[in-house]
Protein backbone atom coordinates (compact mmCIF):
# COMPACT_ATOMS: atom_id res chain seq x y z
CA UNK A 1 0.00 0.00 0.00
CA UNK A 2 1.50 3.25 -1.07
CA UNK A 3 0.65 6.19 1.05
CA UNK A 4 0.93 9.74 -0.10
CA UNK A 5 -0.04 12.27 2.27
CA UNK A 6 -1.76 15.40 0.69
CA UNK A 7 -1.69 18.52 3.13
CA UNK A 8 -0.16 18.50 6.56
CA UNK A 9 -3.62 19.21 7.97
CA UNK A 10 -5.53 16.07 6.61
CA UNK A 11 -5.69 13.56 3.87
CA UNK A 12 -3.56 11.35 2.60
CA UNK A 13 -3.93 9.75 -1.33
CA UNK A 14 -3.40 5.60 -1.14
CA UNK A 15 -2.06 4.19 -4.26
CA UNK A 16 -2.60 0.86 -5.95
CA UNK A 17 -5.27 -1.41 -3.73
CA UNK A 18 -8.33 -2.05 -5.96
CA UNK A 19 -11.09 -1.95 -2.86
CA UNK A 20 -13.35 -4.55 -5.15
CA UNK A 21 -11.41 -7.16 -4.25
CA UNK A 22 -11.45 -8.60 -0.56
CA UNK A 23 -9.36 -7.25 1.69
CA UNK A 24 -6.88 -9.66 3.98
CA UNK A 25 -7.14 -8.61 7.55
CA UNK A 26 -3.54 -7.17 6.90
CA UNK A 27 -4.63 -4.19 4.40
CA UNK A 28 -7.86 -3.51 6.64
CA UNK A 29 -5.37 -2.80 9.64
CA UNK A 30 -3.19 -0.68 7.44
CA UNK A 31 -6.15 1.57 6.10
CA UNK A 32 -7.68 1.80 9.57
CA UNK A 33 -4.09 2.81 11.21
CA UNK A 34 -3.62 5.18 7.52
CA UNK A 35 -7.49 6.51 8.86
CA UNK A 36 -6.04 7.27 12.37
CA UNK A 37 -2.86 8.90 11.11
CA UNK A 38 -4.54 11.01 8.35
CA UNK A 39 -8.18 11.26 9.11
CA UNK A 40 -8.90 10.88 5.31
CA UNK A 41 -7.99 8.71 2.70
CA UNK A 42 -8.30 9.02 -1.00
CA UNK A 43 -8.45 6.24 -3.41
CA UNK A 44 -8.82 6.71 -7.52
CA UNK A 45 -9.88 4.95 -9.70
CA UNK A 46 -12.45 2.37 -7.88
CA UNK A 47 -15.45 1.63 -9.54
CA UNK A 48 -17.61 -0.35 -6.53
CA UNK A 49 -21.01 -1.47 -7.13
CA UNK A 50 -23.55 -0.57 -4.41
CA UNK A 51 -22.87 -3.68 -3.21
CA UNK A 52 -19.42 -3.39 -2.80
CA UNK A 53 -19.04 -0.32 -2.04
CA UNK A 54 -21.39 -1.57 1.26
CA UNK A 55 -19.20 -4.71 1.24
CA UNK A 56 -16.31 -2.01 1.90
CA UNK A 57 -17.76 0.00 4.48
CA UNK A 58 -18.26 -3.70 6.72
CA UNK A 59 -14.79 -4.27 6.98
CA UNK A 60 -14.39 -1.24 9.19
CA UNK A 61 -17.42 -1.12 11.15
CA UNK A 62 -21.38 -1.72 11.14
CA UNK A 63 -23.36 0.53 8.52
CA UNK A 64 -25.14 3.46 9.88
CA UNK A 65 -28.47 3.21 7.12
CA UNK A 66 -29.00 7.11 6.44
CA UNK A 67 -30.93 8.75 9.34
CA UNK A 68 -32.71 10.75 6.77
CA UNK A 69 -32.23 9.12 3.57
CA UNK A 70 -32.79 10.76 0.24
CA UNK A 71 -35.21 9.93 -2.54
CA UNK A 72 -32.75 8.78 -5.32
CA UNK A 73 -32.63 4.93 -4.07
CA UNK A 74 -30.50 2.52 -3.58
CA UNK A 75 -30.36 -0.22 -1.13
CA UNK A 76 -31.34 0.87 2.69
CA UNK A 77 -27.76 1.32 3.87
CA UNK A 78 -26.77 3.60 0.80
CA UNK A 79 -27.45 6.88 0.30
CA UNK A 80 -27.49 8.53 -3.04
CA UNK A 81 -26.54 11.70 -3.41
CA UNK A 82 -27.92 13.14 -6.52
CA UNK A 83 -27.58 16.76 -6.89
CA UNK A 84 -28.10 19.41 -10.46
CA UNK A 85 -28.28 23.01 -8.62
CA UNK A 86 -26.59 22.19 -5.31
CA UNK A 87 -26.53 26.16 -3.88
CA UNK A 88 -28.25 26.23 -0.78
CA UNK A 89 -29.02 22.55 -0.46
CA UNK A 90 -27.03 22.48 2.71
CA UNK A 91 -23.89 20.08 1.40
CA UNK A 92 -22.72 23.52 0.47
CA UNK A 93 -21.78 24.57 4.27
CA UNK A 94 -19.26 23.39 6.76
CA UNK A 95 -20.87 20.30 8.43
CA UNK A 96 -19.75 17.32 9.80
CA UNK A 97 -22.68 14.11 8.74
CA UNK A 98 -25.70 13.67 10.85
CA UNK A 99 -24.28 14.91 14.21
CA UNK A 100 -28.30 15.92 15.05
CA UNK A 101 -28.36 11.90 15.67
CA UNK A 102 -27.17 10.52 19.46
CA UNK A 103 -24.52 8.50 17.98
CA UNK A 104 -23.27 10.25 14.44
CA UNK A 105 -21.51 8.31 11.70
CA UNK A 106 -17.55 7.54 12.62
CA UNK A 107 -16.93 7.57 8.98
CA UNK A 108 -18.60 8.18 5.90
CA UNK A 109 -17.46 6.11 2.60
CA UNK A 110 -18.22 8.62 -0.65
CA UNK A 111 -17.83 7.22 -4.37
CA UNK A 112 -18.01 9.35 -7.25
CA UNK A 113 -20.29 8.37 -9.65
CA UNK A 114 -21.18 10.98 -11.93
CA UNK A 115 -19.51 14.07 -12.01
CA UNK A 116 -20.08 18.13 -13.71
CA UNK A 117 -17.15 18.30 -16.35
CA UNK A 118 -15.73 20.73 -13.74
CA UNK A 119 -16.49 21.78 -10.75
CA UNK A 120 -18.01 19.84 -7.61
CA UNK A 121 -14.79 19.53 -5.57
CA UNK A 122 -15.28 18.91 -2.13
CA UNK A 123 -13.00 20.44 0.42
CA UNK A 124 -12.44 18.77 4.03
CA UNK A 125 -11.50 20.44 7.37
CA UNK A 126 -9.39 19.06 9.89
CA UNK A 127 -11.25 19.91 13.20
CA UNK A 128 -8.42 18.92 15.92
CA UNK A 129 -6.16 21.26 13.99
CA UNK A 130 -9.37 23.99 14.04
CA UNK A 131 -9.16 22.87 18.18
CA UNK A 132 -5.25 23.31 18.63
CA UNK A 133 -5.50 26.90 16.49
CA UNK A 134 -8.27 28.29 19.75
CA UNK A 135 -6.51 30.57 22.20
CA UNK A 136 -5.52 28.20 25.22
CA UNK A 137 -8.54 30.38 27.03
CA UNK A 138 -11.31 29.59 24.22
CA UNK A 139 -10.28 26.17 24.32
CA UNK A 140 -10.54 26.13 28.22
CA UNK A 141 -14.30 27.92 27.33
CA UNK A 142 -15.39 25.40 24.72
CA UNK A 143 -14.50 22.15 26.32
CA UNK A 144 -16.86 23.04 28.65
CA UNK A 145 -19.44 23.97 27.22
CA UNK A 146 -22.43 21.29 25.17
CA UNK A 147 -24.63 22.13 22.23
CA UNK A 148 -27.72 21.23 21.20
CA UNK A 149 -27.80 19.67 17.42
CA UNK A 150 -31.01 19.93 15.87
CA UNK A 151 -32.31 18.45 12.43
CA UNK A 152 -34.64 20.51 11.22
CA UNK A 153 -33.05 22.82 9.19
CA UNK A 154 -31.42 20.05 6.71
CA UNK A 155 -34.30 17.98 6.60
CA UNK A 156 -36.60 21.62 6.13
CA UNK A 157 -33.90 21.96 3.04
CA UNK A 158 -34.09 18.60 1.63
CA UNK A 159 -37.67 18.44 1.68
CA UNK A 160 -38.10 22.15 0.09
CA UNK A 161 -35.67 20.99 -2.60
CA UNK A 162 -37.49 17.71 -3.39
CA UNK A 163 -34.24 15.34 -2.05
CA UNK A 164 -36.53 13.88 0.38
CA UNK A 165 -39.70 12.44 0.34
CA UNK A 166 -40.19 12.48 4.31
CA UNK A 167 -42.64 14.40 6.65
CA UNK A 168 -41.24 17.46 8.09
CA UNK A 169 -43.31 16.83 11.96
CA UNK A 170 -42.53 12.88 11.53
CA UNK A 171 -38.55 13.15 11.06
CA UNK A 172 -38.53 15.80 13.80
CA UNK A 173 -40.40 13.71 16.21
CA UNK A 174 -38.38 10.41 15.14
CA UNK A 175 -35.27 12.76 15.92
CA UNK A 176 -35.58 14.90 18.59
CA UNK A 177 -32.90 17.30 19.21
CA UNK A 178 -29.55 16.15 20.86
CA UNK A 179 -26.88 17.16 22.71
CA UNK A 180 -23.04 17.22 22.09
CA UNK A 181 -20.28 17.99 24.19
CA UNK A 182 -18.66 21.50 21.84
CA UNK A 183 -15.00 20.03 22.07
CA UNK A 184 -14.75 16.02 21.33
CA UNK A 185 -12.06 13.50 22.52
CA UNK A 186 -11.58 10.92 19.92
CA UNK A 187 -12.77 7.71 20.79
CA UNK A 188 -9.54 5.90 18.99
CA UNK A 189 -6.34 8.59 19.72
CA UNK A 190 -8.00 10.89 22.20
CA UNK A 191 -7.46 14.22 20.68
CA UNK A 192 -10.14 17.02 21.05
CA UNK A 193 -11.70 17.96 18.50
CA UNK A 194 -14.58 20.98 17.74
CA UNK A 195 -17.61 19.23 17.28
CA UNK A 196 -20.70 22.12 16.61
CA UNK A 197 -21.36 22.85 12.80
CA UNK A 198 -23.69 25.60 11.22
CA UNK A 199 -25.92 22.92 9.58
CA UNK A 200 -27.37 21.37 13.53
CA UNK A 201 -25.29 23.13 15.43
CA UNK A 202 -28.66 25.50 16.95
CA UNK A 203 -27.67 27.01 20.66
CA UNK A 204 -25.12 26.42 23.41
CA UNK A 205 -26.93 24.79 26.61
CA UNK A 206 -27.26 27.02 28.84
CA UNK A 207 -25.55 30.71 27.68
CA UNK A 208 -27.82 33.29 27.02
CA UNK A 209 -29.28 34.20 22.88
CA UNK A 210 -26.73 36.63 22.59
CA UNK A 211 -23.59 34.24 24.09
CA UNK A 212 -24.78 31.26 22.29
CA UNK A 213 -25.06 33.23 19.06
CA UNK A 214 -21.99 35.17 19.11
CA UNK A 215 -19.66 32.16 19.81
CA UNK A 216 -21.58 29.95 17.32
CA UNK A 217 -21.32 32.26 14.66
CA UNK A 218 -17.32 32.67 15.89
CA UNK A 219 -16.95 28.67 16.13
CA UNK A 220 -18.63 28.26 12.48
CA UNK A 221 -16.43 30.92 10.79
CA UNK A 222 -13.39 29.62 12.72
CA UNK A 223 -13.38 26.71 10.16
CA UNK A 224 -13.42 28.88 7.17
CA UNK A 225 -9.30 28.93 7.78
CA UNK A 226 -7.39 27.31 4.62
CA UNK A 227 -4.87 25.85 6.98
CA UNK A 228 -7.08 23.06 8.18
CA UNK A 229 -7.99 22.00 4.96
CA UNK A 230 -7.97 20.01 2.00
CA UNK A 231 -9.37 20.29 -1.26
CA UNK A 232 -10.49 17.24 -3.32
CA UNK A 233 -10.97 17.42 -7.18
CA UNK A 234 -13.21 13.87 -7.81
CA UNK A 235 -12.94 11.41 -10.81
CA UNK A 236 -15.61 8.68 -11.37
CA UNK A 237 -14.50 6.14 -9.17
CA UNK A 238 -13.12 8.37 -6.48
CA UNK A 239 -13.61 6.89 -3.32
CA UNK A 240 -13.15 9.27 -0.07
CA UNK A 241 -13.34 7.25 3.59
CA UNK A 242 -12.85 10.22 6.43
CA UNK A 243 -13.47 10.42 10.01
CA UNK A 244 -16.44 12.01 10.73
CA UNK A 245 -15.84 12.80 14.26
CA UNK A 246 -12.76 15.00 13.41
CA UNK A 247 -13.70 16.51 10.13
CA UNK A 248 -15.51 18.65 8.52
CA UNK A 249 -16.60 18.86 5.00
CA UNK A 250 -18.32 21.72 2.34
CA UNK A 251 -19.13 20.48 -0.97
CA UNK A 252 -18.83 23.06 -3.62
CA UNK A 253 -21.71 24.22 -5.26
CA UNK A 254 -20.35 25.78 -8.14
CA UNK A 255 -21.87 23.52 -10.78
CA UNK A 256 -25.35 23.28 -12.88
CA UNK A 257 -24.63 19.41 -14.66
CA UNK A 258 -25.84 16.64 -12.60
CA UNK A 259 -23.53 15.34 -10.14
CA UNK A 260 -23.98 11.86 -8.29
CA UNK A 261 -22.19 10.67 -4.81
CA UNK A 262 -23.09 7.59 -3.06
CA UNK A 263 -22.50 7.81 0.46
CA UNK A 264 -22.24 4.58 3.10
CA UNK A 265 -21.53 5.74 6.71
CA UNK A 266 -19.97 3.50 9.96
CA UNK A 267 -22.46 3.56 13.11
CA UNK A 268 -20.20 5.95 15.52
CA UNK A 269 -20.66 5.64 19.36
CA UNK A 270 -21.68 8.57 21.47
CA UNK A 271 -19.16 11.84 21.22
CA UNK A 272 -17.63 12.25 24.53
CA UNK A 273 -15.93 15.49 26.06
CA UNK A 274 -11.87 14.96 25.76
CA UNK A 275 -10.51 15.23 29.26
CA UNK A 276 -9.40 18.61 29.32
CA UNK A 277 -5.43 18.80 29.71
CA UNK A 278 -4.05 21.34 31.88
CA UNK A 279 -2.68 24.14 29.31
CA UNK A 280 0.92 25.03 30.06
CA UNK A 281 1.45 28.53 29.80
CA UNK A 282 3.82 28.91 26.65
CA UNK A 283 1.30 27.33 24.84
CA UNK A 284 0.35 29.24 22.17
CA UNK A 285 -1.46 29.47 18.56
CA UNK A 286 2.22 27.96 16.93
CA UNK A 287 1.38 24.50 18.82
CA UNK A 288 -1.19 24.07 15.35
CA UNK A 289 2.08 22.78 13.60
CA UNK A 290 3.80 21.21 15.81
CA UNK A 291 1.61 18.55 16.13
CA UNK A 292 -0.83 19.26 13.36
CA UNK A 293 -0.52 15.73 11.35
CA UNK A 294 -0.25 13.39 14.39
CA UNK A 295 -1.29 12.21 17.07
CA UNK B 1 -4.15 28.95 -33.27
CA UNK B 2 -2.51 29.48 -29.94
CA UNK B 3 0.80 28.35 -29.51
CA UNK B 4 -0.39 26.49 -26.04
CA UNK B 5 -3.30 25.01 -24.17
CA UNK B 6 -5.27 25.92 -21.65
CA UNK B 7 -7.37 23.45 -19.49
CA UNK B 8 -9.43 25.07 -17.06
CA UNK B 9 -9.03 23.94 -13.37
CA UNK B 10 -12.59 25.17 -11.60
CA UNK B 11 -15.87 26.71 -13.68
CA UNK B 12 -14.50 29.61 -11.47
CA UNK B 13 -11.19 30.75 -12.01
CA UNK B 14 -8.32 28.73 -12.83
CA UNK B 15 -6.35 27.14 -15.78
CA UNK B 16 -3.63 25.60 -16.43
CA UNK B 17 -1.34 26.54 -19.28
CA UNK B 18 0.76 23.88 -21.36
CA UNK B 19 3.16 24.50 -24.16
CA UNK B 20 5.08 27.91 -23.58
CA UNK B 21 8.55 28.07 -22.42
CA UNK B 22 8.62 31.28 -20.68
CA UNK B 23 12.54 31.21 -20.47
CA UNK B 24 12.08 32.32 -23.80
CA UNK B 25 10.10 35.73 -25.06
CA UNK B 26 6.38 35.47 -26.20
CA UNK B 27 5.49 35.61 -29.52
CA UNK B 28 3.04 38.88 -29.75
CA UNK B 29 0.25 36.08 -31.11
CA UNK B 30 0.77 33.97 -28.18
CA UNK B 31 0.89 37.13 -25.83
CA UNK B 32 -2.47 38.76 -26.82
CA UNK B 33 -4.09 34.79 -26.52
CA UNK B 34 -2.54 34.64 -22.65
CA UNK B 35 -4.21 38.14 -22.04
CA UNK B 36 -7.52 36.69 -23.34
CA UNK B 37 -6.86 33.71 -21.91
CA UNK B 38 -6.26 35.79 -18.13
CA UNK B 39 -9.43 37.57 -18.73
CA UNK B 40 -11.37 34.09 -18.97
CA UNK B 41 -9.61 32.20 -15.93
CA UNK B 42 -8.07 35.04 -13.92
CA UNK B 43 -5.52 32.75 -12.86
CA UNK B 44 -3.14 30.91 -15.32
CA UNK B 45 -0.36 27.93 -13.78
CA UNK B 46 2.40 27.24 -16.15
CA UNK B 47 4.39 23.99 -14.46
CA UNK B 48 8.07 23.63 -14.96
CA UNK B 49 9.62 27.19 -15.59
CA UNK B 50 13.12 26.98 -14.61
CA UNK B 51 13.31 30.84 -14.71
CA UNK B 52 15.85 33.50 -13.06
CA UNK B 53 14.95 36.34 -11.82
CA UNK B 54 15.26 38.19 -14.93
CA UNK B 55 13.95 35.74 -16.97
CA UNK B 56 11.15 36.24 -14.63
CA UNK B 57 11.41 39.77 -14.61
CA UNK B 58 11.81 39.86 -18.84
CA UNK B 59 8.43 37.77 -19.38
CA UNK B 60 6.15 40.19 -16.74
CA UNK B 61 7.34 43.05 -18.55
CA UNK B 62 5.90 41.65 -21.72
CA UNK B 63 2.79 42.32 -19.93
CA UNK B 64 2.76 45.87 -19.26
CA UNK B 65 5.58 47.88 -16.74
CA UNK B 66 6.89 46.68 -13.54
CA UNK B 67 7.05 47.87 -10.30
CA UNK B 68 8.47 47.45 -7.12
CA UNK B 69 6.42 46.05 -3.87
CA UNK B 70 5.83 49.38 -1.71
CA UNK B 71 7.75 47.17 0.99
CA UNK B 72 8.29 43.87 0.74
CA UNK B 73 11.44 42.39 0.06
CA UNK B 74 13.51 42.25 -3.52
CA UNK B 75 15.86 40.56 -4.94
CA UNK B 76 19.45 42.85 -4.67
CA UNK B 77 20.33 41.84 -8.30
CA UNK B 78 17.03 42.28 -9.69
CA UNK B 79 15.06 45.14 -7.18
CA UNK B 80 11.61 44.81 -9.74
CA UNK B 81 11.33 41.20 -8.34
CA UNK B 82 10.27 40.58 -4.60
CA UNK B 83 11.29 37.62 -2.71
CA UNK B 84 8.77 36.08 -0.22
CA UNK B 85 11.01 33.87 1.85
CA UNK B 86 9.27 32.18 4.80
CA UNK B 87 9.39 29.78 7.21
CA UNK B 88 7.49 30.65 10.00
CA UNK B 89 4.23 32.17 7.95
CA UNK B 90 1.77 32.29 10.38
CA UNK B 91 1.78 35.94 11.21
CA UNK B 92 3.18 37.39 8.10
CA UNK B 93 -0.29 38.42 7.00
CA UNK B 94 -0.24 36.71 3.49
CA UNK B 95 -2.76 33.97 5.29
CA UNK B 96 -5.54 36.21 5.05
CA UNK B 97 -7.99 37.03 1.83
CA UNK B 98 -6.35 39.86 0.29
CA UNK B 99 -5.56 41.59 -3.36
CA UNK B 100 -2.37 43.00 -3.33
CA UNK B 101 -1.54 46.80 -2.65
CA UNK B 102 -5.05 48.31 -3.02
CA UNK B 103 -3.47 50.91 -0.35
CA UNK B 104 -2.26 52.33 -3.80
CA UNK B 105 -4.26 54.50 -6.19
CA UNK B 106 -3.32 52.12 -8.78
CA UNK B 107 -3.21 48.71 -7.40
CA UNK B 108 -1.21 46.12 -9.59
CA UNK B 109 -2.93 45.01 -12.41
CA UNK B 110 -1.49 41.39 -12.24
CA UNK B 111 1.34 39.65 -10.65
CA UNK B 112 3.28 36.78 -11.46
CA UNK B 113 4.32 34.39 -8.61
CA UNK B 114 7.25 31.80 -9.30
CA UNK B 115 7.92 28.82 -6.64
CA UNK B 116 11.86 28.71 -6.12
CA UNK B 117 11.76 26.72 -3.34
CA UNK B 118 9.05 24.44 -1.69
CA UNK B 119 8.74 22.81 1.80
CA UNK B 120 7.65 19.10 1.17
CA UNK B 121 4.35 19.26 2.31
CA UNK B 122 1.68 22.55 2.27
CA UNK B 123 2.04 26.32 1.37
CA UNK B 124 -0.71 25.91 -1.15
CA UNK B 125 -2.27 29.13 -2.36
CA UNK B 126 -6.11 29.62 -2.73
CA UNK B 127 -7.71 32.30 -5.20
CA UNK B 128 -11.02 33.21 -5.19
CA UNK B 129 -13.06 34.98 -7.71
CA UNK B 130 -14.23 38.65 -7.16
CA UNK B 131 -16.48 38.26 -9.69
CA UNK B 132 -17.97 35.31 -8.51
CA UNK B 133 -18.71 36.63 -4.61
CA UNK B 134 -20.65 39.93 -6.48
CA UNK B 135 -22.86 37.52 -8.62
CA UNK B 136 -23.95 35.47 -5.46
CA UNK B 137 -24.78 38.47 -3.49
CA UNK B 138 -28.11 39.41 -2.38
CA UNK B 139 -29.33 42.51 -5.26
CA UNK B 140 -30.14 44.83 -2.88
CA UNK B 141 -26.88 44.32 -0.81
CA UNK B 142 -25.21 44.57 -4.50
CA UNK B 143 -27.15 47.58 -5.24
CA UNK B 144 -26.21 49.57 -2.24
CA UNK B 145 -22.94 48.56 -2.06
CA UNK B 146 -22.62 50.19 -5.78
CA UNK B 147 -22.81 53.34 -4.33
CA UNK B 148 -20.33 53.02 -1.03
CA UNK B 149 -16.27 53.30 -1.29
CA UNK B 150 -14.30 51.83 1.27
CA UNK B 151 -10.86 53.36 3.18
CA UNK B 152 -7.73 51.00 2.15
CA UNK B 153 -5.09 51.53 4.72
CA UNK B 154 -1.45 50.00 4.32
CA UNK B 155 -0.64 50.39 7.82
CA UNK B 156 -1.84 46.11 9.45
CA UNK B 157 0.30 44.27 6.82
CA UNK B 158 2.90 47.12 7.10
CA UNK B 159 2.76 46.53 10.79
CA UNK B 160 3.01 42.81 10.61
CA UNK B 161 5.64 42.92 7.75
CA UNK B 162 7.84 45.11 10.20
CA UNK B 163 7.43 42.98 12.89
CA UNK B 164 8.57 39.52 10.68
CA UNK B 165 11.79 41.56 9.89
CA UNK B 166 9.96 41.43 6.13
CA UNK B 167 10.26 45.32 5.32
CA UNK B 168 12.49 47.33 3.39
CA UNK B 169 11.12 50.65 5.16
CA UNK B 170 10.23 51.03 8.78
CA UNK B 171 6.69 51.95 9.84
CA UNK B 172 6.02 55.72 9.77
CA UNK B 173 8.70 56.48 6.38
CA UNK B 174 6.23 53.87 4.60
CA UNK B 175 3.05 54.94 6.06
CA UNK B 176 3.69 58.37 5.11
CA UNK B 177 4.42 57.39 1.53
CA UNK B 178 0.85 55.99 1.51
CA UNK B 179 -1.68 58.27 3.00
CA UNK B 180 -4.71 56.70 3.35
CA UNK B 181 -7.56 56.42 0.43
CA UNK B 182 -10.32 55.23 -1.22
CA UNK B 183 -11.35 53.03 -3.94
CA UNK B 184 -15.52 51.78 -4.49
CA UNK B 185 -16.73 48.84 -2.90
CA UNK B 186 -17.45 47.00 -6.00
CA UNK B 187 -15.01 47.80 -9.01
CA UNK B 188 -15.96 47.78 -13.24
CA UNK B 189 -13.51 45.69 -14.64
CA UNK B 190 -11.76 47.85 -16.83
CA UNK B 191 -11.96 45.17 -19.77
CA UNK B 192 -14.63 43.09 -19.20
CA UNK B 193 -16.53 45.59 -17.55
CA UNK B 194 -18.06 42.74 -15.06
CA UNK B 195 -18.82 43.99 -11.70
CA UNK B 196 -16.33 42.42 -8.85
CA UNK B 197 -15.95 43.11 -4.86
CA UNK B 198 -13.41 45.02 -3.95
CA UNK B 199 -12.99 45.14 -0.12
CA UNK B 200 -10.08 42.97 1.06
CA UNK B 201 -9.70 42.33 4.96
CA UNK B 202 -6.14 43.25 4.59
CA UNK B 203 -6.74 46.74 3.74
CA UNK B 204 -10.14 48.01 3.66
CA UNK B 205 -10.80 49.99 7.45
CA UNK B 206 -13.73 51.16 7.02
CA UNK B 207 -16.54 52.01 4.46
CA UNK B 208 -16.76 55.43 4.21
CA UNK B 209 -20.19 56.50 3.83
CA UNK B 210 -21.69 54.37 6.88
CA UNK B 211 -21.58 55.28 11.06
CA UNK B 212 -18.68 53.00 12.38
CA UNK B 213 -20.67 49.92 13.81
CA UNK B 214 -22.69 49.59 10.23
CA UNK B 215 -19.24 49.77 8.42
CA UNK B 216 -18.06 47.00 10.91
CA UNK B 217 -20.91 44.63 10.45
CA UNK B 218 -20.93 45.37 6.56
CA UNK B 219 -17.29 44.69 6.21
CA UNK B 220 -17.38 41.56 8.55
CA UNK B 221 -19.89 40.23 6.37
CA UNK B 222 -18.17 40.68 3.42
CA UNK B 223 -14.84 39.30 4.50
CA UNK B 224 -16.64 36.39 5.40
CA UNK B 225 -18.47 36.41 1.99
CA UNK B 226 -15.50 35.98 0.34
CA UNK B 227 -14.11 32.57 2.61
CA UNK B 228 -16.84 30.79 0.78
CA UNK B 229 -15.15 27.81 -1.10
CA UNK B 230 -17.92 27.92 -4.22
CA UNK B 231 -15.50 31.25 -5.40
CA UNK B 232 -12.44 29.54 -4.79
CA UNK B 233 -9.56 27.39 -6.45
CA UNK B 234 -6.66 25.98 -4.10
CA UNK B 235 -3.70 25.39 -6.28
CA UNK B 236 -0.85 22.97 -4.95
CA UNK B 237 2.56 24.50 -5.95
CA UNK B 238 5.35 22.48 -7.67
CA UNK B 239 8.54 24.29 -7.87
CA UNK B 240 9.36 26.07 -10.94
CA UNK B 241 5.78 26.61 -11.28
CA UNK B 242 4.56 30.41 -12.14
CA UNK B 243 1.18 31.78 -11.45
CA UNK B 244 -0.06 34.65 -13.11
CA UNK B 245 -3.46 36.41 -11.87
CA UNK B 246 -5.56 39.18 -12.45
CA UNK B 247 -5.01 41.48 -9.67
CA UNK B 248 -8.01 43.03 -10.12
CA UNK B 249 -10.92 40.72 -9.67
CA UNK B 250 -9.26 37.92 -7.89
CA UNK B 251 -8.39 38.10 -4.10
CA UNK B 252 -5.59 35.19 -2.98
CA UNK B 253 -4.98 33.59 0.47
CA UNK B 254 -1.03 31.71 1.12
CA UNK B 255 -1.67 28.54 3.08
CA UNK B 256 0.28 28.98 6.50
CA UNK B 257 0.48 25.60 7.02
CA UNK B 258 4.28 24.63 7.10
CA UNK B 259 7.72 25.07 8.91
CA UNK B 260 10.23 24.48 6.56
CA UNK B 261 11.55 27.13 3.97
CA UNK B 262 9.12 28.82 1.20
CA UNK B 263 11.15 30.99 -1.30
CA UNK B 264 8.51 32.69 -4.04
CA UNK B 265 9.59 35.44 -6.15
CA UNK B 266 7.01 37.77 -7.43
CA UNK B 267 6.46 40.56 -10.05
CA UNK B 268 3.88 42.99 -10.07
CA UNK B 269 2.54 44.79 -13.18
CA UNK B 270 1.37 48.24 -13.01
CA UNK B 271 -1.70 49.13 -14.21
CA UNK B 272 -2.57 52.68 -16.08
CA UNK B 273 -5.71 52.81 -13.97
CA UNK B 274 -7.48 53.28 -10.88
CA UNK B 275 -10.35 51.22 -9.56
CA UNK B 276 -13.51 52.25 -11.18
CA UNK B 277 -17.00 52.84 -9.65
CA UNK B 278 -19.34 50.46 -11.62
CA UNK B 279 -21.70 53.68 -12.48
Amino acid sequence: MQITPLSPALGAEIAALDLQEDLTDAVAEEIRAALREYRLLVFRDQNLSPEEHIAFGRRFGRIKCPPVPTRHGGPPELNVLDQKNPRGEGADNWHADNTYTTTPPMASILQAIRLPELGGDTAFACMQAAYRALSPAMRGLCEQLTAIHDVTRSITRAIQRGHSGDDLEKVRKRLPPVEHPVVVGHPDTGLPALFVNVNSTTHIRGMSETESRALLAFLFEHVKQPEFQLRIRWQPGTVIFFDNRCTQHYAVADYDQRRIVHRVALEGERPRRNRPEPTSPGETRSHLLEDSRHV
Amino acid sequence: MPGFEVTPLSPTLGAEVMGLDLREAIAPEDLADLEAALLEHLVLFFRAQPLSPDQLLARARQFGEVEAHAFGPRNPQCPEVGVLDQSSPQHDGANRWHCDSTFMPRPPRAVMLRAESLPALGGDTCWASMYAAYEALNPALRATLETLSATHDVTGPLRRAVEAGHSVGDLETVRAEWPLLSHPVICRHPETQRPLLYVNSNFSVCIDELEEAESEALLTLLFEWVRNPDFQLRFRWEEDCVALWDNRCTQHFAVADYRERRVMHRVAIADPLAPQAVN
